[in-house]
């Protein structure tokens, strides 16, 4: 055997340079792997908390505790509150607290959970409106990324040029949206995915599927992936149409309201006429729509209008109503 | 090594704290290592290391509050890396044809000195420098910070110490001092195994 610091060299030189491994299993991995990054920091910084929370509950003054129990908010804006209905609740150390619609502004870190007739909207810092169903947990995780827990949430990506896709993470797998409307119903490692318009691309465990609008994904516990086709205008959407935040139409055009309703109710928009498109242009709204869900709206600002719309499929058509609008 | 765990710790610590520039830089530096560890167990099955080394960086994640800086942390993914291949063999039923390392034999000196035998064509002499081949990848994998790299651009490229030292933006002194250490770590984890 020859001395062992030859061996260094004879060894080394024998074996040549290392091998890098593949370029697409390089891609895989990372996906995959940053997929449990992810998820592993959002639930690591929840539990942090929590245990911030607790030591704050043993430890601190009443009145301290009072002030933060007080405020709705977290650190840097991440959200703003929209509606609330039913019971929806914020996270407060180890406890809950209810969230009132106060159009108060959450931070990063927050975590908010709605009861079976809970029903929530956010606007998030880039745009976007995100809905909660009922029996729902998510947590803000940071600027542009929701963790859901459990439950099923609704996404509208709205029409939001150059601002980044909204990420949501789940315990079995990451959606993201591209300039989309859709659905994720989250339990455990099981994901539903339904795409109202767009697309959205779900990673999980490396492979990267996409759903295209009128689509639902179903991936079980075991990675198994069934797809299926929806309607994009049906029943299935109506809790996520009756928390949708109203726009202010009082003095705006009726096409700024027609717009927001065909696009809430996943229609496509026609108009019986260029005229028609023309006249409804040319009406201004008056009044507000709070709290009535968009077809309704559109029903009760039409009323006083010689508009009317007529549902056939998933296209809503505005014409020229055919019979006069009745005096009072 | 008791540096190089502090430092360990704390890059597991800002992982945890959602640092994604320190979880993408673990990841690049322990990928490439991790796919040629898993690689050596299931030879000639690509896919089967890329698996295992995903469940390994999955697993290693979800359970890196455990990490308590006792080991090195690539040591620590190591260990979770055999667990997996442990785990691929017993889904596949093929223990039997399970990958027996020069790591895991009671006395290897022999072995390695059949690397003093270049002309010798049988092939099992083949397979044992294969995988002796494979273990000086997996030693200098395991060689800590950038003594791989010195020592492959020594013994490989044949470059000079000067022309190492502009790699690595270091003096030439300093560059000399690296490559001796870079030797002897080298050195102690062949006698380790031997």
């Amino acid at each position: 055997m020859k001395p062992e610091t030859d061996i260094v060299e004879l060894l080394i030189s024998n074996a040549g340079r290392r091998v890098d491994p593949p370029e697409d299993a390089h891609r895989q991995v990372l996906g995959a792997a940053t997929d449990a990054f992810r998820r592993k920091s959002a639930r690591h910084r929840q539990g942090r908390w929590f245990a911030v929370a607790a030591a704050i509950a043993t430890l601190a003054v009443g009145a301290v505790l009072m002030t933060q129990w007080n405020s709705p908010t977290g650190g840097d804006d991440f959200a703003t509150i929209e509606r609330v209905t039913g019971s929806v609740e914020l996270a407060h150390g180890d406890g809950w607290q209810p969230l009132a619609e106060n159009r108060g502004s959450l931070g990063t870190g927050r975590r908010l959970r709605t009861q079976p007739d809970g029903r929530a909207a956010l606007r998030l810092a880039g745009g976007a409106s995100l809905r909660l169903a009922g029996e729902t947990e998510i947590l803000l995780d940071a600027p542009g990324r929701i963790f859901v827990q459990h439950g099923t949430i609704y996404v509208d990506g709205g029409v939001r040029t150059g601002a980044d896709p909204v990420e949501v993470v789940t315990p079995g797998g990451t959606a993201r949206e591209i300039g989309t409307q859709f659905e994720l119903q989250v339990a455990g490692a099981r994901l539903r995915l339904r795409v109202r318009e767009g697309s959205v691309s779900i990673d999980q465990g490396g492979r990267s599927l996409v759903g295209t609008a009128g689509e639902q994904i179903m991936i079980d516990d075991f990675g198994g992936v069934r797809r299926s086709v929806i309607e994009r205008a049906s029943v299935d959407w109506a809790w996520a149409e009756a928390v949708a935040p109203v726009p202010d139409v009082d003095g705006r055009p009726a096409t700024q309201l027609i717009g927001w309703v065909a696009r809430e109710t996943g229609r496509r928009l026609r108009y019986e006429s260029p005229a028609v498109e023309e006249r409804a242009a040319s009406v201004i709204l008056h009044g507000n729509i709070h709290h009535l869900p968009p077809l309704a709206a559109l029903e009760a600002m039409l009323a006083t209008t010689d508009l009317e719309y007529v549902l056939d499929g998933d296209t809503m058509e505005i014409r020229a109503r055919s019979e006069p609008i009745a005096e009072p | 090594m008791a540096e190089l765990v502090h430092v360990d710790r704390a890059l597991a610590r800002r992982i945890l704290g959602g640092d994604e520039a320190a979880f993408r830089d673990l990841f690049d530096r322990f990928f490439p290592r991790l796919y040629r560890f898993a690689l050596a167990r299931v030879p000639r099955d690509p896919e089967a290391a890329r698996d295992i080394v995903q469940q390994t960086f999955c697993q290693a994640i979800e359970r890196l509050d455990t990490y308590r800086g006792e080991a090195a942390l690539y040591t620590w993914f190591c260990q979770i890396c055999r667990n997996a291949v442990a785990d691929h063999y017993r889904r596949n039923s093929r223990s039997a044809g399970r990958v027996v390392l020069l790591e895991d034999l009671p006395d290897a000196r022999a072995i390695l000195e059949s690397l003093a035998a270049p002309e010798a064509d049988e092939p099992e002499t083949g397979a044992m420098r294969e995988q002796v081949h494979r273990l000086v990848e997996a030693t200098l994998d395991a060689l800590p910070g950038r003594y791989g790299e010195a020592l492959e651009w020594k013994y490989i490229d044949g470059l000079s110490v000067r022309e190492i030292a502009a790699r690595m933006a270091l003096g030439e002194k300093a560059t000399e001092s690296l490559l001796t250490r870079a030797r002897e770590s080298f050195r102690e984890a062949i006698a380790g195994i031997f």
